[in-house]
């Protein structure tokens, strides 16, 4: 505990630097912003300030993208409750009874709830994540080649098995990405693979250049095609104070939130929606309000805006303690640090202190900043609805390319994320998920290596991974996942849970 | 029969690309389990891939009706326009001394084919951004930043029909001023800001 409080302490004094609380906020506000505005998410926006981030020290970098997660969890409610409009996928179930809530003239209260208990939960996780790190992290300290290949399976699997629609598609979008992870140099014999004698790919595909051409200019393409959804603003925002009968009836739901966003937070492949989509479903279930979902109940706001911003902080779990990102965000993270030459794993605690107790620190310190800046300045994100597209997508185009180019100096590099972007294209017509190919790039070759090696000590025996408990136990899970989508009931709950 | 066309196009994507990438990988020394070679690796995925390409393939054919978007013969006749102008230009440009270094062929040869397929509604926003982003990364070296964002967004500007002459004007002016202060002020990217080709 006092190890606990001294840990903090240094990560106190990490964070609240001049530069680490300016990106933090810097991070915060452009989360808000692009949480706020439907079209663009924070996969997108992260790898497009990928390349800007790199001139910043580690921690700096992390900290501005982690706050850009958990702050467009806090803004995507705001379009959900005003606009009946998703800002983000994981604010989908606050349309239903947020919007409800507007329309019956307590907007002001839902906007109130959701950043106040996602402030709570926010706040909760992040002493989950200072709490769970270090155990964690000795637990992971004790895992061998062949253990670590099996967790990166179960990684992918499970991303594959909650990612939307298909689980079998999803499956083969990871293997997909495991397959573009393999262009460029072999790093045990030197040799080219599938590099075609280019030599920008021998340092393998750019990872910026792939995230930005699959999510950034897809997504450009994709909502220019759609027609636009006109904002229109339908309620007024009214007195932002709750009553006391709305707090008595919210409480039990943001801790309800709370637990069950931190649970699916950590899981790999869970994040921010699918918490959020497992608190509305609980809610409507165990809350005493049930009986008003639909007539827009507080529960169903307070809940699932509590689990997002919980998720959203403890997904942050397995990547800090054993380096494996759990959904495309926690991949752009360890983009971004490897870019940086940190190699995210379980030694990071030891060797990386002022990144990992920074960053814990920094998320409450984002929390709070969000607080302020969602609930007295709702005005100003309300006006920035008013910007129509059209004078978005070239902002975000050119930054895409001065930032991919940016990165080598090579304008190879534009062009490969020019090929990138139609292949999102060509994925999201055949109703391909890209984000599993995303986690299956990054995985892909750690993966190898830990396969290699694992072979290697046990002279080519397959059966390693099943001798191994760890890797016997993370096998048995990966069957389990697997098998229980193929039952049908539960892939239909899973069908039910996604569409809302 | 329910054909679901979407999953039947994805099973012959995957199939396709695994099979493209195990004739890739012939070139690369296989090993054993013990000792694995570069091509290991690549022929557990791509089998991999190959047989859940073939499983997704097979399901399409019962997986109830899920049609692909409506493709008039125009959007036909410029994509595989396109592709051609694309490929062809790419073996005559790179064959020209001059646009041997700085991909240029390729760049040139990406922007071609996208302003053929601009011509079918259908194409018009996917191959207009795209072409401006080409157009980009062609005009960068020689043409400078502030030409080449110029470019690149009052191209990119055909893809929305509610643009103006007036907005898009600003647009470019903003976004100059934008990025000289992100990229040249602030984070001091190397690369040339005027045209340098006078």
């Amino acid at each position: 505990m006092d190890l606990l409080i001294s840990n903090l302490a240094h990560g106190f004094g990490v964070a609240m630097s001049f530069d680490n609380l300016l990106f933090a906020l810097l991070g915060a506000l452009i989360g808000t912003a692009i949480g706020v505005l439907p079209g663009i998410g924070p996969v997108a926006t992260i790898s497009l300030l990928l390349p800007i981030t790199f001139g910043q020290p580690a921690t700096t970098a992390i900290i501005m993208l982690a706050g850009i997660y958990y702050g467009a969890q806090y803004g995507g409610s705001t379009t959900a409750i005003l606009l009946n409009l998703p800002g983000e996928v994981s604010s989908v179930v606050t349309t239903l009874e947020g919007y409800k809530m507007a329309r019956n003239g307590r907007a002001g209260a839902a906007l109130t709830i959701s950043a106040v208990g996602s402030f709570i939960a926010g706040s909760v996780a992040t002493l989950l994540v200072a709490a769970s790190g270090p155990l964690l992290t000795e637990v992971a300290l004790s895992f061998g080649p062949a253990d670590y290949f099996s967790l990166m399976l179960l990684g992918l699997i499970i991303s594959a098995v909650l990612a939307q629609g298909s689980v079998l598609k999803s499956v083969a979008m990871v293997v997909l990405g495991v397959a573009l992870g393999l262009v460029g140099t072999d790093v045990q014999t030197g040799q080219q693979r599938f590099t075609f004698g280019v030599p920008e790919l021998s340092d393998g595909l750019d990872f910026a250049a792939m995230a930005m051409g699959v999510f950034g200019i897809s997504e450009i393409i994709l909502n220019l095609e759609r027609p636009e959804v006109r904002s229109v603003l339908t309620a007024k925002v009214g007195s932002l104070f709750l009553t006391r009968e709305e707090v008595k009836r919210s409480i039990p739901s943001v801790v309800r939130g709370t637990i069950i966003g931190s649970v699916l937070g950590i899981l790999p492949g869970g994040g921010a929606s699918l918490a959020s989509f497992g608190s509305y479903m609980m809610e409507r279930k165990m809350s005493k309000g049930r009986a008003q979902f639909g007539n827009g109940a507080i529960e169903g706001v307070a809940g699932p805006e509590a689990a997002n911003n919980a998720a959203a902080q403890t997904s942050f779990i397995p990547l800090l303690t054993l380096g494996i990102p759990s959904n495309a965000v926690m991949a752009l993270m360890v983009g971004a640090l490897i870019i940086q030459g940190i190699q995210p794993g379980p030694r990071m605690v030891e060797s990386q202190p002022d990144l990992f107790w920074g960053l814990i620190c920094s998320m409450w310190i984002g929390n709070v900043m969000l607080l302020v800046i969602n609930l007295p300045m709702i005005g100003m994100w309300v006006k920035l609805l008013q910007v129509p597209y059209k004078y978005m997508y070239p902002a975000i185009l050119t930054f895409c390319a001065i930032g991919v180019y940016s990165i080598n100096n090579n304008v190879f590099d534009v062009y490969a994320t020019v090929f990138f972007g139609i292949l999102g294209y060509v994925f999201n017509k055949l109703k391909m998920e890209p984000a599993p190919l995303l986690v299956g790039f990054v995985l892909g070759p750690m993966m190898e290596e830990h396969l290699r090696r694992a072979m290697l000590l046990s002279r080519g025996s397959v059966s390693v991974f099943i001798e191994r408990p760890i890797s016997a136990v993370l096998l048995v899970i990966c069957a389990l996942a697997l098998g229980l989508m193929l039952l049908p009931g539960l892939r239909k709950k899973k069908e039910e849970a996604m569409a809302g | 029969m329910k054909i679901n066309a979407k999953d039947l196009a994805s099973g012959i994507f995957l199939l396709v690309l695994a099979g493209l990438g195990l004739w890739l990988n012939m070139d690369h020394t296989l090993g054993n389990a013990r000792r694995m070679g570069p091509g290991y690796m690549p022929m557990l995925v791509f089998w991999l891939e190959l047989g859940l390409g073939a499983i997704v393939f097979v399901t399409s054919f019962f997986g109830g009706t899920d049609p692909l978007e409506k493709w008039t013969k125009i959007d036909f006749v410029t994509l595989a326009l396109a592709i051609a102008a694309g490929l062809l230009g790419y073996q005559l440009l790179s064959t020209v001394p001059a646009l041997s270094t700085n991909w240029y062929a390729l760049g040139l040869s990406i922007v071609i084919a996208m302003f053929i397929l601009a011509i079918s509604p259908g194409w018009r926003v996917l191959a207009t951004v795209l072409a401006g982003m080409s157009l980009f990364g062609v005009l960068l070296d020689a043409g400078g930043l502030f030409l080449s964002i110029a470019i690149m967004v009052v191209v990119a500007a055909f893809a929305d029909k509610e643009h103006r002459p007036l907005g898009v004007a600003a647009c470019v002016v903003f976004l100059i001023a934008l990025c000289w202060w992100v990229f040249i002020h602030e984070l001091d990217i190397r690369v040339n800001i005027w045209p340098t080709f006078f």
